[in-house]
């Protein structure tokens, strides 16, 4: 079965760390959210060349998973996907999964967070509940992009970070704790939440060899660039309309969206020797670009705003509600 | 007034210092509590969100439990309502300490609880045993169809269905906890002794240890609360035994004998003092359903002797005014203590009658207290307690007060003199 594979270790980037923590810090109540990554094998722990029976059984489905939380989605109310008795919302699931909108490849639900403050670092009994029932829907692992399914790829694990903070008693000092861990399923039925510890990846001498490993993905494409001079590249130009006419408008329509207008011939002009005459056509390229920029920026800016607006005003009919106040 | 007032003060006394035990027990071995923070607050002084105080109002005036709770924490960013607390749950003649989060900011957020770390694979929202069972939903032992799931926080009474609900399915837990031991005599302790009703077992285990199981037994299927007239109890008073059993889990070894305890709550000892009580001895190889048979027989008695003994002490406090004069202020549910004033000349002083539960066959204990003597704090000066004057069960109760009343006039000489030696001397 699938569910035999063991996470062995945790690790957490520590922009998306601090982001959870910057979210449980800054929210009026509890929080909890939605945690995402991608699982990859750890090499087999030591395989001894006499035993060649372990060497093949120990191959695929013994060797233990090393789990990287890189995403997290926090809906900002408590209870966002589950219930009372920790059943989960299947379609709220499905919702939070469709929000995040970079997902690379092998990307998947990996768990899920919950920070309180001032109560037990203990898993709570609805948080066991959530990770059980979290543990026991292997679909909503799965990433729904086509052809995304990787045959090789592990199974997912659930993954539950605990959070608390206590402030001391003129607020000087926020302590903060989190703890990590693993739900395996038992004989019993139940399962258990099993504590491990969590690397957190940070840029550093220490962490070179994950950053080296980094290969960058982009969705712009390539520029077609020719230095060589102008005959040399509109011969080669005309031989590679023959080949791959299509893949070259694709790729135009995809940078002309990016461009504003800004044509590719133009954009030619400026490689090669002439193109000291069309410095002030690529500083107009650069800030039409600035100027989209700018104007998403401040769209992000106002809808922030107002949502927070709406958040305060929630939370003052939360209150009356509730008698405070 | 002044018996109002004492009568209130001494139920509070004995609960909130168990409160403070438990709690520096529970803390030292749980490392993953958050410290404690400025004076722990006493439970209610801080402002609880107002829904989520009457829930716990509710639970603490209605409960047949002697539920406490512990520390109250706020759990918001802003920290001005508490919505989280310690509950002390009775069980099992101890308390284990639950923590209930609610959520101040959404109110109608049903609660979560935190269960100690050496409860942790106590699960009560997940289908216990297989599969199959889960999908029939017939699981016994989990909340399927609970007050969780149908939260009204409008609805004071939720909080405390719910904490029932929790504590029968921990009862469940422990009992299944102690079925899946491999040890016989248990085995067969369980099954025989296991549909008494009211008992409780529970698995009592910790690391440098060996495993023990606790059996918590009610005893006599009296009501206690009715044999006394005018009874100030709020919660229903039992007697117990308390049998402790190390686990075998070998079959060649001869098991041990278990260690056994008659407990009861510290309110019932105005009435009846359960140390007092001779246990018969454990013979080998015995087991309980053999053991209490008798053991009840004998405490039945004792306990009613105990009973009688109220109308004695009764009698002998209502003999007092003949020659003391009206008591300043008596016990008149259990009968234990009485004070009266005295004046021999010019030297005034109260007599405090403490009267054991054993009367007659135990004298009562006087103490002496100046009215006109006072040590260097200001407290007035007291004897210490007299219990070696001459004393008869025999004789009738107006001759004992008289026979006390006659030792008085000699004592309050030297009472006098010990008041005079041992105030300080003022210039």
């Amino acid at each position: 079965m699938a569910d035999d594979a063991v996470v062995e270790k945790i690790s957490i980037s520590g922009p998306t760390l601090a982001s959870i923590i910057h979210r449980f810090t800054s929210s009026p109540g509890d929080v909890d959210g939605l945690l995402f990554g991608h699982v990859a094998r750890l090499p087999p722990p030591d395989l001894h060349d006499d035993d060649p029976s372990a060497a093949t059984s120990a191959a695929a489905s013994q060797s233990p998973l090393s789990a990287t939380v890189t995403g997290i989605f926090c809906s900002g109310s408590p209870m966002g996907f589950y219930d009372a008795l920790g059943r989960l919302d299947l379609p709220a699931l499905r919702r939070a999964f469709a929000a995040a909108d970079h997902r690379p490849p092998g990307f998947a639900l990996l768990g899920w967070f919950s920070g309180r403050r001032r109560s037990p670092v203990h898993p709570s009994m609805r948080e066991f509940a959530v990770s059980f029932s979290l543990s026991k829907y292997p679909t909503l692992t799965l990433d729904d992009r086509p052809g995304s399914a990787h045959p090789d790829l592990p199974p997912k694990p659930c993954i539950f970070l605990l959070l608390a903070s206590s402030p001391s008693p003129n607020h000087a000092v926020h302590t903060h704790e989190y703890r990590a861990f693993v739900f395996r399923s038992t004989a019993a039925g139940s399962g258990a939440l099993e504590p491990r510890s969590l690397d957190v990846i940070n840029v550093g001498p220490a962490f070179r060899g994950q950053y080296s490993s980094f290969s960058p993905a982009s969705a712009f494409p390539w520029m077609p660039c020719w230095p060589r001079g102008i005959e040399e590249g509109e011969r080669e130009r005309g031989s590679k309309k023959g080949e791959s006419l299509r893949e070259a408008e694709r790729e135009l329509r995809l940078l002309e969206s990016s461009a504003e207008g800004f044509g590719l011939e133009r954009l030619e002009r400026l490689v090669g020797p002439g193109a000291a005459e069309y410095t002030s056509e690529l500083e107009d390229l650069y800030t039409k670009m600035l100027l989209k920029l700018e104007g998403l920026a401040r769209l992000v800016e106002k809808s922030s705003a107002r949502v927070l607006e709406q958040e305060n005003r929630n939370s003052l009919l939360r209150n009356k509600l509730a008698g405070m106040e | 007034m002044n018996q109002e007032a004492k009568r209130h003060a001494t139920p509070a006394s004995p609960s909130s210092s168990s409160t403070t035990s438990l709690d520096s027990g529970g803390s030292a071995r749980d490392p993953h509590r958050p410290p404690p923070l400025s004076p722990p607050s006493p439970a209610m002084s801080a402002a609880v969100s107002p829904l989520i105080a009457a829930q716990l109002n509710y639970l603490l005036a209605h409960s047949p439990l002697p539920l406490k709770v512990g520390q109250v924490w706020a759990g918001s960013k802003n920290g001005r309502y508490a919505d989280r607390f310690t509950l002390l749950v009775p069980f099992c003649l101890d308390y284990i300490k639950w923590d209930v989060v609610f959520n101040a900011g959404y109110p109608s957020v049903p609660p979560d609880f935190v269960f100690p770390p050496e409860d942790d694979d106590f699960h009560p929202l997940i289908p216990v045993g297989d599969v199959k069972e889960e999908k029939e939903g017939e699981g016994e032992g989990h909340l399927s169809k609970s007050s969780l799931s149908d939260w009204n926080s409008k609805d004071p009474s939720r909080l405390l269905a719910l904490v029932h609900e929790l504590r029968d399915l921990y009862m469940h837990y422990q009992k299944k906890r102690i079925e899946e031991l491999d040890d016989a005599r248990l085995k067969f302790e369980i099954s025989t002794i296991l549909s008494r009703e009211g008992i409780e077992v529970c698995m009592i285990s910790s690391h440098d240890r060996p495993e023990e199981v606790k059996f918590a037994v009610p005893l006599l299927d009296i009501d206690l609360n009715k044999l006394v007239l005018a009874c100030p109890w709020r919660h229903q008073q039992k007697i117990y035994l308390q049998v402790v059993f190390p686990v075998h889990t070998s079959y060649s070894s001869a098991p041990s004998a278990p260690r056994i305890k008659l407990v009861s709550s510290s309110e019932l000892k105005s009435l009846f003092s359960v140390e007092d009580v001779k246990l018969p001895p454990w013979l080998d190889g015995m087991c309980m359903a053999e053991y209490l048979p008798n053991l009840e027989e004998n405490l039945k008695t004792q306990v009613l002797e105990a009973v009688a003994s109220i109308g004695a002490r009764r009698c002998f406090i209502e003999a007092l005014p003949s020659l003391f004069g009206r008591p300043l202020e008596a016990d008149p549910v259990f009968c234990r203590r009485a004070t009266v004033l005295v004046v021999s000349g010019v030297f005034t002083f109260l007599v405090h009658f403490s009267i054991p539960t054993q009367f007659p066959k135990q004298q009562p204990i006087l103490t002496l207290q100046s009215s006109q003597h006072f040590n260097s704090q200001g407290t007035p000066i007291l004897s210490p307690p007299i219990n070696d004057y001459p004393w008869s069960p025999r004789w009738d109760v107006p001759g004992m007060v008289e026979r006390i009343f006659d030792f008085l006039v000699d004592e309050c000489l030297n009472f006098k003199k010990y008041c005079n030696e041992t105030m300080p001397q003022q210039q």
